[in-house]
């Protein structure tokens, strides 16, 4: 019977993730990294991690900081450690892309970052374990949720520990036996490990929680939750370390990425039964936009795990990955971010604003903090610049998918200033001012007081 | 009964905009029977008099110069044995008179339920009672009450769906000074 605060530093990653994103797709759409350069050519690296550590892990630990205290109902265990660990992942992303620059010969050569960005990253992402890790640990059994955090922030070490295996290879060009196999045939087990793990397996433990929560559906614990949650774990073990395990001893990689593809298949459509039953069963008629627009996300999830069967069954999977990739960030991981964002924002922003003068005067209702007609054309934009990026993509049509990624700029800005707008009560205050006992809260900060 | 104190300063993390409450009770749970508190603030706590008071603390405190304020809490009785964690805790050993109000907030959307709640204690007297249902523990509730100075108590009906919460409204501080 813990309360949760409001996490001080949540709305700092919050911006630092948005402004990762527009980075990312200013890349793209401008020609910088794949589809324009090969997929594992340093302007591609440099592309994908902005993407995945600054945009969709930086907003994944900012939500967590704040819901992981929500799924078991304790407090997290400091609230100080996510400041040094938002610093230290940025320095570590900055200099990850000054050693890929420096790969791509865009900047000087000479000594190269790329150890110290993984040693910052390491301390950054170790850092948020540790927090999460203390936090989770103080609850038995874990919720079912949370287990997927659990499993997700396992994931995490895995895929920095192969990173980390990478810089040392790329970066101070330690030719030691074992780094120089994981270097060499370990991307797809650190992209598992990221996309896979980490960074889908939280967002599905995530939306149990916030999908059941915005709905009034009844929470998903029965039978064939587990079975996501043992299905989903298993895939991710036998891929990441069976992949390892069969990579170091020379017998290639691709039976453990087939035998858990399966595994995650089975997982993913359990999965989909269930968010079908949350929709379903709900008990509110009308939903709201994060929910709505959360519905497409899933949309774009199913449509990916479609993708990888037709194209098994072409045969074309592997040079079709990027675009599978694609759709599964940009639709499904961003696309489930900004629409939960969306919510979360509007949230935090009336609870820390109003909280103190609930109940003793009149306030504003959270949906009175945003504006889900204009949001909505914002989020089709978005959405429907990502699915047409995706068979641009397929096609391949580079012009194309430079000019939906240009649309998904446009769409990328038009939500983020809805979100300013919220955060900073711009669609409230001008109506009916700010009830006295209330104060506009700091764009980056949360700052809780005593009433 | 001899007490020592155990120091807690919250006034860097009230000056940096922070809310202590969570290491203060923390701290207080973490207490031997013989050890009671000394707590430095930046404001006096009044809240937190209801909130440990019903743990059975009683309290002394004192300005000092600057305006920060230094509180003892000392036990005054035995410490209620079935206490363990937050001042909602159900303490078998006192009685909480019979709910004035009851509501049933499980249809509404959120944080409607919350809201709802805490404009009920406004109109109650202190020491009234009201009951809740809900379809999910209030964590972002719990704070809010706290900082009131009600104390609760809540668990999830045998359904294992329904959460059931009584809430006691504390004493009103009788200036504005929180």
């Amino acid at each position: 019977m813990h309360g949760t605060n409001l996490s001080r530093w949540t709305m700092s990653y919050f911006v630092v993730a948005l402004s990762a994103l527009l980075l990312g797709e200013i890349l793209m759409a401008a020609g910088y990294g794949f589809p324009s350069a090969p997929i594992r050519a340093p302007e591609t690296l440099v592309l994908v991690h902005v993407v995945a550590i600054g945009w969709l892990s930086l907003l994944l630990c900012g939500a967590l900081f704040q819901f992981v205290p929500v799924l078991i109902a304790r407090p997290l265990y400091s609230d100080s450690l996510p400041l040094p660990t938002l610093l230290f992942i940025v320095a570590g992303l900055a200099g990850l892309v000054l050693g890929f620059l420096q790969r791509a010969g865009m900047i000087e050569a000479g000594v190269s970052p790329l150890p110290y960005a993984a040693a910052s990253l390491t301390i950054g992402f170790s850092l948020a374990l540790w927090n999460f890790g203390r936090t989770l640990c103080t609850v038995r059994p874990l919720t079912l949720p949370a287990s997927f955090v659990a499993v997700a922030l396992v994931c995490l070490a895995a895929t920095v520990t192969l990173g980390v295996a990478f810089s040392l290879v790329l970066g101070l060009n330690i030719r030691h036996g074992a780094l120089l196999k994981i270097a060499g045939q370990g991307l797809p087990l650190h992209l598992i490990a990221g996309i896979g793990g980490w960074l889908t397996f939280s967002a599905i433990g995530v939306s149990y929680r916030l999908l059941a929560m915005f709905m009034l559906s009844p929470e998903c614990e029965g039978r064939r939750t587990q079975a996501v949650l043992w299905l989903g774990t298993t895939a991710l073990a036998i891929a990441i370390l069976g992949g390892l395990a069969t990579l170091l001893f020379d017998k290639g990689v691709h039976l453990a990425l087939l035998a858990g593809g399966v595994l995650g298949f089975a997982a993913v459509v359990l999965y989909g039964m269930d968010v079908l039953h949350l929709y379903r069963a709900r008990k509110r008629r009308v939903i709201e936009l994060n929910s709505q627009m959360a519905a497409l996300a899933l949309v774009s999830l199913a449509v990916a795990v479609v993708m990888v069967v037709v194209l098994i069954g072409l045969g074309q999977l592997s040079e079709q990955i990027g675009a599978v990739v694609f759709l599964l960030v940009f639709g499904w991981l961003s696309g489930l971010g900004l629409s939960q964002l969306y919510k979360i924002v509007a949230f935090l922003t009336w609870l820390e604003c109003y909280g103190p003068v609930l109940g003793k005067t009149a306030t504003p209702r959270v949906q009175d903090l945003v504006d889900e007609t204009r949001a909505r054309k914002w989020f089709v934009l978005y959405y429907l610049s990502v699915w047409a990026a995706t068979a641009f993509l397929l096609a391949p049509y580079l012009l194309g998918f430079r000019l939906a990624v240009a649309a998904m700029i446009v769409a990328t800005l038009g939500l983020t200033v809805h979100l300013a707008r919220s955060r900073l009560l711009s669609q409230v205050s001008a109506q009916s001012g700010l009830p006295e006992g209330t104060r506009r809260p700091h764009l980056l900060v949360s700052i809780a007081r005593p009433s | 009964m001899t007490q020592t104190f155990v120091d807690l300063d919250v006034r860097p993390i009230l000056r940096g905009g922070g809310e202590p409450f969570e290491k203060i009770m923390k701290t207080v749970e973490a207490l031997k029977p013989n050890q009671g508190l000394r707590l430095y603030a930046t404001f006096k706590p009044i809240p937190l008099f209801q909130v440990l008071g019903a743990k059975g603390f009683t309290f002394d405190a004192r300005e000092l110069d600057g305006g920060d304020w230094e509180v003892l809490f000392r036990r005054s009785t035995a410490p209620e044995p079935a206490a363990p964690v937050l001042p909602n805790a159900p303490s078998e050993g006192t009685e909480w008179p019979e709910p004035v109000q009851h509501m049933d907030n499980r249809e509404l959307d959120p944080p409607e339920p919350m809201v709802r709640i805490l404009a009920a204690t406004e109109e109650l007297e202190s020491g009234q009672v009201l009951s809740a249902l809900l379809c999910r523990e209030p964590t972002f509730l719990f704070p809010e009450l706290a900082k009131r100075g009600h104390e609760w108590r809540g668990d999830f009906e045998p359904d294992g769906t329904t959460y059931k919460i009584f809430v006691r409204v504390g004493q009103r501080p009788n200036t504005s000074e929180t």
